[in-house]
């Protein structure tokens, strides 16, 4: 260690802008390890499905018998789980180790902060969701034998999936800035179509099919059952909504709260 | 003034953490900020950053609030309590969002790690590092920017006899080249050599400012005269 630096070692660089504290948070998101984590594990998991879903070579147990893979949108949606947690972890990782103290002295602009954060967590959902979906969703409706779908499903089937991908993944966002962890997003998103729709889905199917996933099931148009489906229009709209309340909540409280107490 | 702090208050709840407290610190000198365990010194320096709201009175830096600073790390560099970088990332990685949220030229996250003498261990995760390397990391963020002020909460907390003695030499240079310094400390014998003034705040409220000497005068001892301030025998 030395003494002091001679002064003037730096210039003055002209003013911040947005573009700069999207970089930062960009990098906030690289070079978190968990990032690529579970991209490769949603690359993995949707090939995997998107695989067993053209082959028709695995069928699950139903209650009217065997059911296609293909048929299975919880199952086929799963992978949309792990790939959330990149823009949980983008928001949630700034509370555990107290990371948000650090960030608001250097972008002491609450509403500046929120912006470039929620940018650059879109923008890496967005591309990540390409590379993540792309080989699984190409191996179920190219290769499969069925032939049911031409080029321009395709591309509008895989181009639903980026937008559900992302928008699910604001959800996650938004909920992890409101809770201060990354825990709890990506439990309650997990638990609401594992047990929440099974237990209630036959009770309440009109609350059930409002939920985040049974919407999004409906916008891909492989709603769980008929009676918890949504138009395709409606379940974009409504999974749109969840996703512009969670994280409109989060920029408000974000704006107002403490770093420090509850 | 670098720093002026008037009448301000915080309460959590009902806790009153930072009462009516003012007190101004000037440039070229390093200033003390001592005070027990929970008097206020960490809420006092978390608003003055706008990390958490007054419930009443102003802190600003040089007359503007810290959220209106232009190049807020170039003004203000601080290494705050419970504020540390997400475990699994690098330690120049860490470096270096900060450094692109300020505009702040990549090759100084390099230089300010030479400095605190983390160059080697730049590309561990930073929950390898021990007490000590966590302190040095934050001391490197905030100088970062090459800032104006420097605004540190207990700087030497897990620094070892060495760490401890360069800071100190640090800081007297940062303060000697027309700088400013805030740091705060709950043991008045790490201040002896190293602060010029003092400001001691006591559950809450401001109970001696001035130079380190006067506030000393006609006491034994420096630990004397900060339990005859702040009217604890031994803290608890
Ligand atoms: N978020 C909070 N909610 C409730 N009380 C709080 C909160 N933050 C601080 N306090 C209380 O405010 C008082 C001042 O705390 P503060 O951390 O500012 O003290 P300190 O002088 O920095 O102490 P130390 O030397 O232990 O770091 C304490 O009584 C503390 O319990
Ligand atoms: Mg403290």
């Amino acid at each position: 260690m030395t003494a002091v630096e001679a002064d003037g070692g730096l210039r003055d660089t002209g003013e911040i802008r947005l573009t700069d504290l999207m970089h930062a948070e960009l990098t906030k998101i690289r070079t978190l390890p968990a990032t690529w984590i579970v991209l490769a594990v949603t690359l993995v998991a949707n090939t995997a499905l998107g695989f067993l879903a053209a082959t028709d070579v695995v069928r699950v147990a139903g209650q009217g018998g065997p059911v296609a893979i293909a048929q299975l949108g919880t199952l086929l949606l799963a992978p949309v789980y792990a790939f959330i947690a990149v823009p949980v972890f983008a928001a949630g990782s700034e509370y555990g180790g107290g990371q948000l103290r650090v960030s608001l002295t250097a972008v002491p602009n609450r509403h500046r902060f929120f912006l470039a954060k929620l940018l650059a967590s879109s923008g890496v959902a967005v591309l990540a969701a390409v590379p993540a979906v792309l080989p699984g969703h190409l191996v179920q409706h190219v290769a499969a034998p069925r032939g049911d779908s031409g080029v321009g499903s395709v591309i509008s089937g895989f181009l639903a999936l980026v937008m559900a991908y992302l928008l699910v993944g604001l959800v996650g966002f938004g909920f992890a800035v409101l809770a201060k962890t990354v825990v709890t997003p990506l439990a309650v998103l997990f638990i609401l179509p594992v047990l929440v729709s099974p237990m209630l889905g036959g009770i309440l199917p009109g609350v059930v099919r409002l939920l985040p996933h049974e919407a999004t099931l409906s916008f891909l148009a492989m709603p769980t059952s008929p009676a918890l489906a949504l138009g395709g229009a409606t379940g974009l709209a409504v999974v749109t909504a969840w996703a512009v309340v969670f994280v409109g909540t989060a920029w408000w409280v974000n704006a107002r709260r403490d770093t420090s107490g509850s | 003034m670098m720093i002026e702090v008037s009448g301000l208050s915080k309460r959590y709840g009902a806790k009153v953490a930072v009462d009516n407290v003012s007190f101004t610190v000037r440039p070229g000198r390093v200033t003390g900020f001592l005070g027990p365990n929970g008097a206020g010194k960490s809420t006092t320096l978390r608003v003055l950053l706008g990390l958490d709201h007054p419930t009443g009175g102003t802190a600003l830096i040089e007359g503007k609030r810290y959220r209106d600073l232009r190049h807020p790390l170039r003004k203000v560099g601080a290494l705050l309590e419970g504020a540390g970088p997400v475990p699994e990332r690098r330690a120049v990685d860490h470096l270096t969002w900060i450094a692109q949220s300020n505009r702040i030229p990549r090759r100084r996250v390099w230089e300010v790690l030479d400095l605190v003498g983390l160059s080697d261990a730049a590309r561990q995760p930073v929950k390898k590092y021990s007490l000590g390397m966590g302190q040095r990391l934050g001391i490197a963020a905030a100088l970062l920017g090459d800032p104006e002020i420097l605004v540190l909460d207990e700087p030497v907390n897990g620094l070892d006899p060495d760490g401890i003695r360069w800071v100190r030499n640090f800081l007297r240079g940062y303060a000697a080249s027309g700088r400013t310094v805030l740091l705060s400390s709950h043991l008045m014998a790490e201040m002896a050599g190293t602060a010029d003034e003092a400001v001691v705040i006591s559950r809450g409220r401001i109970v001696a400012h001035g130079s380190l000497d006067a506030i000393t005068a006609g006491h034994p001892s420096l630990e004397t005269a900060f339990f005859a301030l702040t009217g604890d025998r031994a803290g608890w």
